[in-house]
């Protein structure tokens, strides 16, 4: 699962619209997250420049909005927008699977002492559709 | 939600307006499925608290009896302890803490700080005049209702301590691994898992219950219901990562604060524990509570786990009861 989210340059967002589905007030709560998405999105160079972009296992493209705060390293936040068609709601269940793969891909890239396995088990734990259970 | 019928304003003895909102029986049942209801049959009250909507039960007359809550669940958690004390000529107050329960649910991050929610518990102590005040603490109730205490025990009567803690770092082994209780609240795991999916208030108390299916017919709802969209779950991720996991966690000033204040406390003191508690487990941090606090009462262990109030309700009121009805009636200054 983890293989299948990719970083892709920005799309082609005509007729298209954000559509948020998940936000993180404090992404360095464990400063390893940060410092995560700083190294795969060059975040100490573009800064506020840009959104990241991910492709998720349904082929959905997910954007990334990294969100600053006075007095906070920075990122302090992060949104993530799926990108759909404009005028069609989202499938939730689609959106969910795929955010799931993201967290999985997000924990494989935080690494140790964080794991896929560790994040599957909690998923299980709680009985997440996602995860199988 | 909706509020439909009479504003029922009454000046409180420190000279503030309690703001008491009506209800209508259909907004409520709106909120609440009808088996709740049923158990959880009290007026709503509500006051505006530190610039918060926070909603309270004020039942009965007497000496107040303050029960807190803390993470996920709200009032309902008392259904059981509310009814004995209200009998026994207690006003039995069962505020929601803000974030939590049928009270304000900002959606903001930084709307929420231990500070902060200790000082909504002020501001409602001081509205409503209380003194000779018993605090009944579980949970965040903890830190809160004690910060509370310990900064005005002029109004204080007697504390009652049940699975919390009030000293910084690590609160417990459980609270350092990774599986699960870091990886539950990391970032964006966290509005993942406790906010798209709600899995503290419902299969996270389920598991901290003794008597999991009658947890599920009878009070499972009620703490899913109130948490409706994952907007208004943002405190259940939240109050997690202020637990102090090392010297730089936010809260570990007012931590070390509480553990130096409880050690001079003299009030009248009861400790009730779960005797299945994984989370805080009795012989860690009950008897840490009875070694700062070595005048108190207890620990006295109740069939519970982290929720003990589930399984345990009317046994906690009548050592409650009990412990109180000898306690002198302090906390009129």
């Amino acid at each position: 699962m983890t293989a299948t989210v990719t970083v892709v340059e920005p799309p082609d967002l005509a007729d298209k619209r954000r559509a948020l589905v998940l936000a993180e007030d404090r992404v360095g709560h464990y400063p390893e997250f940060r410092d995560y998405f700083v190294r795969i999105f060059d975040l100490d160079r573009i800064g506020l420049a840009r959104p990241g972009y991910l492709v998720a296992p349904s082929g959905g493209i997910y954007e990334l909005v990294f969100v600053g705060r006075s007095g906070e390293a920075f990122p302090c936040g992060v949104e993530i927008n799926a990108i759909v068609d404009a005028l069609e709601p989202i499938d939730e269940g689609v959106v969910d699977r795929d955010l799931w793969a993201i967290l999985h891909w997000m924990i494989a890239g935080v690494g140790t002492p964080w794991s896929v396995e560790n994040l599957d088990a909690t998923g299980r734990l709680y009985r997440l559709p996602a995860a199988g259970s | 939600m909706a509020f439909v019928g009479a504003f029922d304003r009454s000046a409180s003895p420190c000279g503030a307006f309690v703001v008491a909102l009506r209800m209508s029986d259909l907004a409520l049942s709106s909120v609440l499925p009808e088996h709740i209801l049923r158990q959880w049959p009290y007026a709503p009250r509500f006051a505006r608290v530190n610039g918060w909507r926070m909603h309270y039960v004020d039942e009965g007359a007497g000496d107040p009896i303050v029960l807190l809550h803390g993470n996920p669940t709200w009032g309902f958690l008392y259904r059981d302890v509310v009814p004995p004390l209200v009998a026994a000529g207690y006003r039995v107050i069962v505020p929601d803490m803000i974030g939590f329960g049928l009270s304000e649910k900002p959606t903001r991050e930084h709307a929420h700080s231990l500070d902060g929610h200790s000082a909504n518990l002020v501001a409602l102590v001081r509205q409503l005049g209380l003194r000779r005040m018993t605090l009944v603490c579980h949970d965040w109730g903890g830190p809160t209702g004690l910060s509370c205490a310990l900064a005005h025990p002029e109004r204080m009567r007697a504390l009652v301590i049940m699975s919390t803690w009030a000293w910084p770092m690590p609160p417990a082994e459980f609270h350092t691994r990774i599986f699960p209780w870091r990886t539950m609240h990391a970032p964006l795991v966290g509005p993942y898992l406790l906010g798209r999916h709600n899995a503290l208030a419902g299969r996270g108390v389920y598991l901290s219950v003794v008597d999991r299916e009658r947890f599920r017919q009878r009070a499972q709802a009620a703490y899913e219901a109130v948490l409706p969209d994952p907007a208004t779950r943002l405190l259940t991720w939240t109050w997690p990562r202020w637990i102090p996991l090392d010297e730089k966690g936010r809260a570990t000033a007012r931590f070390e604060w509480l553990e130096q204040r409880l050690a001079r406390c003299k009030l009248p003191t009861l400790i009730i524990w779960g005797r299945e508690d994984e989370v805080f487990d009795a012989s860690t941090f009950a008897q840490r509570f009875k070694r700062l606090l070595p005048h108190a009462e207890g620990p006295h262990l109740v069939t519970g786990r982290h929720f003990l109030q589930e399984d345990s309700g009317p046994e906690i009121a009548a050592l409650i009861l009990e412990f109180v009805g000898r306690t002198p009636r302090t906390g009129d200054q």
